[in-house]
């Protein structure tokens, strides 16, 4: 197929959990997928508004992208569950880059809202499709394939995280090594996906944690119920989808059979900082793990050493916790005699 | 039972009133102050907002002078506020204090019958059928009481630009606050309302001074509370400057009542409308309607626009982001403060100084 133009898509929000679905999807359509790069140390983020680093990182790639492309992909993220939303903020996304790229590159902010029903989703990319001038034949075709390849790709997410370097995570055509390296930690990293997975937002945690023998797990592999159990008892709904998820999992984690657990917030992310103070209250008032939890919060800086430090000792909390334990049972076997 | 609720701006005549006339027990939390504040940052963190810290620390204050059942409004999402009272309670309970909790929710769904269920039970328990049967004219004195409060404090904001005794209006306006608030039937009230509007009417006015005209637009909390926006509104005043907004607490139970036809409700849709140039959706709380209003009130012939906002206030940091082009693009000066628990009265007095001076300069040259 001949090639129909180029597509950019910042590398930035939630490009880091369905950046293969759009890929796949745009690429069947014929299009040229563009990702923007990092933002590293030469280029600067550009300060449009005053808002949390992971917009400000949204407008940054956007910019970055203008030129080479033709369309820009910066759909209007209202709501990517059937009852709950999305934060504020990504409603007004594709507006704060369209004023802080001048107007000057066209960008498809079809909104995305799922509680409207379960085949909006379906029906919002094969609006995007038409714009972009697909037939109505070739976008069912390229939403099909796009759910496949997402669906595939979810399977093997938990073993890329662990056995590809952060940077190359979400580059398709590098495929997921059979073999892991052996890991003598458990640990759960829970957080925004671009939280996790941006390494300009968190100076590439993951490396570091790899490095200090940690296998991570992320609340991809909770199921929707199992982070339902831990939240539905609240006195109030928590609304954002993301957030629900962070509570739901950071709960399940914390009385589940792994070694510690680490909450990555970036700086000023308002729903981060709300329910950051009604995690560390309830866990004080109800009480009931002794799991060592982190929380380690982002901004600009970009220095690692003080984020090594903090991991080495997290990592020395959790092996105090291991002997202590061990001891702990051998007195119980002793006590038993 | 001790009821209690959170200042915001003149609100505690309104839910005073309700309380007194329908003789329910209640205490009214002290006035919102730099210890309230800091009692409100001491438990919660740096990035949660402003009007969440201010009215934890006027619940801590009104539970510790014994207080014990706590009515909060509750807001619908996007934005933080609806959450408020699901972290709060937790904060509470872990102080040590003991407290009970009605959220007064902004529509009645089934959640929030079930979510509010155990407290209401135990609340019927202890309110007698006088409270309840009284309950309905008790409202009915607290609305009265507030578009009162309203049309005082809009007469205030006509009046003090032309004050030649500086700071005469504000005092006025205190002593017929407190008129409207004492007041026990309609009949004084209607008094205390005719009496309050000629003692600010007979103000030594310099009536040939024609004042510059500012819109306040933003977060509703910090645009209606004084003590969290360090009086604004006032401060402006007093530099001469009329100063207009349409965020006012009837507004905003109107709206939740649904009922947007009523004038200063209509005029919101608006300003909703007139944003549309710059947003394509909207995005909750005020976001919009900020925009919107700046948009307008530049055509409307306005000197400047004042945009208050709470720090990583999440809606209005949108706003704030687009507002800058909506100055380039309008010409209106457009003044963003952002307010945290920093201590910046002084600072905000010179920024507004400033910005007088900048609109007498740009009048000047036009």
């Amino acid at each position: 197929m001949e090639e129909k133009g180029r597509l950019g898509i910042p590398r930035a929000l939630m490009f880091y959990r369905y950046f293969p679905f759009w890929q796949t999807f745009f690429e069947t359509l014929g299009w040229k997928v563009m990702v923007s790069g990092g933002v590293r140390q030469k280029e600067k983020i550009v300060y449009f508004e005053d808002s949390c680093l992971p917009m400000k990182l949204l407008v940054t790639h956007a910019i970055q992208l203008k030129d080479k492309v033709d369309h820009l992909f910066i759909p209007r993220l209202v709501s990517l569950h059937r009852i709950y939303i999305m934060c504020p903020k990504f409603r007004g996304a594709p507006d704060i880059v369209r004023l802080a790229t001048e107007r000057k590159v066209s960008i498809i902010d079809e909104t995305i809202d799922l509680r409207k029903g379960g085949v909006s989703l379906r029906q919002s990319f094969l609006k995007i499709a038409e714009k972009l001038g697909a037939t109505k034949q070739e976008s069912k075709k390229a939403f099909l394939e796009a759910e496949k390849s997402f669906s595939q790709f979810q399977k093997e997410w938990m073993d890329r995280i662990n056995r590809i370097p952060t940077e190359q995570l979400f580059e398709m055509d590098i495929p997921t090594p059979p073999e892991g390296r052996e890991a003598s930690w458990r640990v759960a990293f829970i957080g925004h996906p671009y939280n996790l997975f941006d390494t300009d937002i968190n100076k590439d945690i993951l490396t570091l944690t790899k490095k200090l023998e940690m296998e991570i797990i992320t609340s991809d592999s909770l199921s929707e119920k199992e982070i339902d159990q831990e939240v539905f008892d609240l006195s109030k709904e928590i609304y954002w989808s993301s957030g629900r998820e962070i509570v739901g999992s950071l709960f399940h984690f914390l009385s589940g059979e792994i070694d510690g657990v680490i909450f990555l917030t970036s700086f000023k992310c308002g729903i981060d900082a709300l329910l950051q103070e009604f995690i560390k209250r309830r866990l004080k008032v109800r009480g009931g793990s002794s799991l060592p939890l982190l929380i380690l919060s982002f901004d600009e800086h970009t220095g690692r050493e003080g984020l090594m430090t903090r991991l080495e000792a997290f990592r020395d909390v959790m092996e105090q916790r291991k002997e202590n334990f061990k001891c702990q049972s051998s007195h119980e076997v002793m006590n038993r005699r | 039972m001790k009821v209690t609720f959170p200042h915001l701006g003149s609100m505690h005549i309104f839910c005073k009133a309700i309380a007194e006339t329908a003789g329910i027990p209640y205490i009214v939390p002290p006035e919102s102050s730099r210890k309230t504040l800091t009692l409100g940052v001491l438990h919660s963190n740096e990035c949660i907002c402003l009007p969440f810290k201010m009215i934890l620390g006027n619940f801590i204050e009104a539970l510790q002078m014994g207080a014990d059942t706590i009515v909060m409004v509750g807001s619908g999402p996007p934005c933080r506020l609806g959450l408020y009272d699901l972290v709060q309670k937790v904060i509470l309970e872990d102080m040590g204090l003991h407290y009970r909790w009605l959220t007064i929710p902004p529509r009645l769904t089934w959640q929030a019958i079930w979510k509010n269920h155990e407290e209401t039970k135990e609340l019927r328990k202890e309110l007698s059928a006088k409270n309840i049967l009284l309950f309905p004219y008790g409202l009915w004195m607290g609305w009265k009481k507030m578009m009162a409060c309203e049309a005082l404090e809009q007469l205030a904001m006509k009046v003090r630009p032309k004050e030649i005794k500086k700071g005469e209006t504000h005092k006025r306006f205190k002593k017929a606050l407190s008129w409207v608030d004492e007041a026990k039937t309609p009949k004084t009230l209607e008094e205390g309302i005719q009496k309050g509007k000629t003692f600010l009417q007979e103000i030594e006015q310099d009536r040939s001074r024609i004042p510059f005209k500012v819109a306040i637009v933003g977060e509703l909390y910090t645009v209606m509370d004084p003590h969290i926006n360090r009086g604004v509104e006032q401060k402006l005043g007093e530099l001469g400057v009329e100063v207009t907004r349409t965020s006012w607490f009837s507004t905003h139970i109107l709206r939740s009542l649904r009922k947007n036809k009523v004038d200063r409700a209509s005029e919101r849709i608006r300003f909703f409308e007139a944003s549309k140039a710059y947003l394509g959706y909207d995005v909750g709380a005020e976001c919009n309607v900020s925009i919107g209003e700046a948009i307008l009130r530049s055509k409307e012939g306005y000197d400047g626009v004042v945009h208050l906002m709470p720090f990583a206030c999440m809606p209005e940091t949108t706003a704030s982001g687009i507002l800058t082009k909506v100055a380039k693009d309008w010409d209106i000066p457009i003044l963003t403060l952002i307010l945290d628990e920093q201590e910046i009265e002084g600072r905000i007095q010179t920024l507004l100084e400033a910005f007088v001076e900048m609109l007498e300069w740009k009048k000047r040259v036009a």
